[in-house]
């Protein structure tokens, strides 16, 4: 307690001063201090410059978040700006945009997935300018990231990558067999699954869950795409059920076969979450996974055994070609945000080529192009595997792909819509047509209610 | 002197009565009085009250991430009505509820009958068989997530490999029926030591000279458990399953961790779909909508145990 204050107390107490005087003079000592802590705190701040809340995301691999981490505050130290972090996870990311948008509190700048953009664009501010001198510099942005970051010609964000991934191939196993790498799904995949799998040692050809997941999303997502079927038609129309009813239906049904008739999977499968098919594969227990570049990573940094022999290669197709859907990463800046100018500045530091090219190759493969000029680098020819992650950016398409890329389209991905359909005729014992049927109708609803703004 | 409420307005006579009621509780101070409770007033209008209004006015809306409310009536609770996959997690919700707190009723009274009896190092067990519920719930679900692995995890190691039990392995969450057991089994797991704790305290408060007559009567250990042990227990029982199905039924840690309400929608729960509205889908109108669509029910629930805990006890 301030001493003067006890000073008071003591008189208080000893009948030497009223109450009413006591209460007066300590009034008058805590307002006094209060006021001049305030003035104190304003100096302090004018000397130490303008305060940056920049969130960034923690990916799986380490690495590129510190040294992206690092960049940053090397910025802040050359602009003489206070930055505070945040760091979202895959499992608290949406939550805490959502809770800071609500309170009107947003960040200055956050690093988003590719569903920022349409779902936070409500408070994201237009960076059109800004996002075309980016790409323009860098020989144009990749058609996939174009749409990921703009509505209509409007730019709410600023690309910066894409996680590469492919099928992780145990390449030993496809050698000791003398066979050859999956192009496409059906049949070449189960072949390769079945030849090389042995349930009595707990290995299975194919680790691949239709649970509730972001795994089984890109995995039936990109699977509907091969078998020449979509959520959407090209108007942007839902369609999952309707006009593109025989192709889905064809691709659910290699989906499930491979589970119920191929039996290429491991049991427990509809069970799984995102990180299980990671941790069978390093234990061994898994021939092929789709997985992103994380996974080869971990096995690189953890020293798995596996790592070198792992092959990464393009993601398999069907009928209808080979599709892929690659989540560009995006700097997000904040209409509530009062510093903009920095926000830009940061922005192109960070996303200046030397700088990035620190990060890329600490990455692993995760830190796809978005860029024309960045898919050419070297560094994707350092390892094969790398060039099959890149491979697969490159080709990449978006959600709502034939049509447009909507509102609806990223909330048909968010809400896990074709990981239910997968859910419900795997453990639910729908048929395949009435899964999609009932699916169709979610996506229908979320088309009506996401149409209204 | 004071003047008779009578001859005072209807709303003079109100307030008169109010605060003459109050004068003669607290005496001269009686303004402080109103003091003290203008606290807690504005804390219970402030914490309670406001949120729980705007959260019905919220379910009344279609609100979406970052956009103002657009005021739809009972729009969203009409769609959730035949929503399948509402019906679902509903339905989810009861099974996962009712299954959760039976089982934790009688494992809490044989919990509680085990430790009143002579056994060695009671406090020690008594200890033992706490931990589930002190034990942080993420940190339980996730050593359950890990030992219901398919392909990693524990207890198939256990049935296969060393027991011999199963030929092979069970997808114990990825099927529809071993995946709610499992969710169920865990929230049982957690919660059983509450109840018996409980219990316990309602059997220790017990006369010991009622078993005596009893006994005396002739009365056997099932008879006594029925008409003596039970008797002396109700009241606590009550309160115990009441708090309990509120608990479980927005419990939502556990499911969550363990299945995310998959697969294919068999272990969706309330808790869990409005989590998934709300964050997944960013309908926050909706997601307000899903969970206040069952307060009704839970507060029919509540004030009938509440009523017949009264009445009991006035008996």
């Amino acid at each position: 307690m301030d001493s003067r204050l006890s000073n008071l107390a003591e008189q208080l107490a000893a009948g030497l001063m009223a109450r009413r005087e006591f209460l007066r003079k300590a009034a008058v000592i805590t307002g006094g201090t209060a006021a001049g802590l305030d003035v104190l705190r304003t100096m302090a701040h004018a000397q130490s410059g303008p305060k940056l809340r920049v969130w960034l995301f923690k990916s799986y691999v380490t690495a590129g978040n510190d040294i992206l981490a690092k960049q940053v505050e090397n910025w802040a130290a050359e602009r003489k700006v206070q930055v505070e972090f945040d760091w979202a996870t895959f499992g608290d990311r949406e939550q805490k945009f959502v809770a800071a948008i609500e309170a009107g509190n947003p960040p200055d700048i956050a690093e988003m997935n590719y569903q920022g953009p349409m779902r936070y664009r409500p408070a994201l501010r237009d960076v059109t300018a800004l996002a075309k001198d980016i790409a323009g510099a860098r020989g144009g942005l990749l058609p996939y990231a174009d749409r990921v970051v703009q509505l209509n010609g409007q730019y709410f964000a600023v690309a910066r990558l894409a996680f590469g991934g492919g099928l992780h191939v145990r390449k030993d196993l496809i050698e000791e067999k003398g066979l050859k790498m999956p192009k496409v799904y059906d049949p070449d995949v189960v072949e390769v699954a079945k030849k090389t799998q042995d349930p009595s040692k707990e290995l299975w050809g194919f680790g691949q869950t239709l649970n509730r997941s972001d795994d089984a999303r890109g995995f039936l997502q990109n699977l509907l795409w091969d078998y020449g079927g979509s959520v959407w038609d090209k108007d942007g129309k839902p369609a999952l059920a309707t006009s593109n009813l025989k192709a889905n239906t064809a691709a659910m049904q290699f989906a499930v076969d491979t589970i119920q008739k191929h039996k290429i999977q491991p049991p427990g499968v509809m069970g799984w979450t995102d990180l299980h098919n990671n941790e069978a594969f390093m234990a061994g227990k898994l021939v092929m996974t789709n997985n992103g570049a994380s996974l080869y990573y971990a096995m690189g940094a953890k020293k798995n055994p596996l790592y070198d022999k792992t092959q990464v290669i393009l993601t398999p197709g069907g009928p209808a070609g080979s599709f892929f859907f690659a989540g560009a990463y995006n700097w997000g800046l904040f209409k509530a945000s009062k510093h903009a100018e920095l926000c830009d500045d940061l922005v192109r530091w960070v996303e200046d080529e030397k700088r990035f090219e620190e990060y890329m190759s600490a990455c692993s493969g995760q830190a796809g192009p978005v860029y024309k000029k960045r898919a050419e680098h070297p560094y994707w020819k350092t390892n094969p595997n790398y060039e099959g992650m890149k491979e697969n950016i490159v080709r990449s398409v978006w959600p709502g792909y034939p049509g447009p890329i909507t509102p609806a389209a990223v909330e048909v991905e968010a809400q896990y819509i074709l990981a239910d359909m997968g859910g419900r005729i795997v453990t639910g014992g729908l048929s395949i047509d009435a899964a999609l049927k009932e699916a169709h109708k979610r996506v229908e609803d979320i088309h009506r209610i996401r149409s209204r703004g | 002197m004071s003047v008779p409420a009578a001859s005072l307005p209807r709303k003079a006579a109100v307030s008169g009565a109010l605060g003459g009621g109050l004068k003669r509780v607290l005496g001269p101070d009686h303004r402080l009085g109103y003091l003290f409770i203008t606290p807690i007033v504005l804390l219970v209008l402030s914490l309670v009250a406001y949120p729980f209004t705007y959260a019905i006015y919220l379910s009344m809306t279609h609100k979406l991430v970052g956009l103002p409310p657009i005021f739809v009536g009972f729009e969203n609770y009409i769609r959730l009505t035949w929503d399948g996959f509402f019906q679902r997690a509903v339905v989810n919700s009861f099974i996962f509820t009712f299954g959760s707190v039976g089982f934790k009723l009688v494992l809490g009274v044989i919990m509680a009958l085990v430790l009143t009896s002579r056994i060695r190092w009671r406090s020690f067990w008594t200890g033992v068989l706490l931990i589930p519920w002190v034990a942080p719930t993420v940190v339980s679900a996730l050593n359950f997530l890990w030992i219901f692995d398919g392909s990693l995890g524990v207890l198939n190691y256990l049935l296969v490999r060393v027991l011999r039990i199963l030929p092979q392995g069970v997808g114990w969450l990825s099927e529809p029926g071993t995946a709610m057991a499992s969710v169920v089994a865990v929230n049982i797991w957690r919660g059983f030591p509450f109840f018996g704790i409980s219990f316990l305290a309602g059997m220790k408060a017990i006369p010991a000279e009622l078993y005596e007559a009893a006994a005396v009567d002739g009365a056997t250990a099932l008879q006594r458990f029925r008409h003596v042990t039970l008797p002396g227990i109700r009241n606590i029982m009550i309160i115990v399953v009441l708090l309990s199905t509120i608990w479980t039924f927005n419990d939502f840690q556990i499911v969550y961790i363990l299945t995310k309400g998959g697969p294919g929608g068999t272990t969706m729960v309330m808790p869990v779909l409005t989590y998934e509205t709300a964050f997944g889908a960013q309908r926050l109108g909706e997601a307000i909508a899903v969970a206040l669509y069952l307060l009704p029910a839970l507060a029919v629930t509540i004030i009938v145990l509440a009523r017949y805990m009264r009445k009991a006890r006035t008996r």
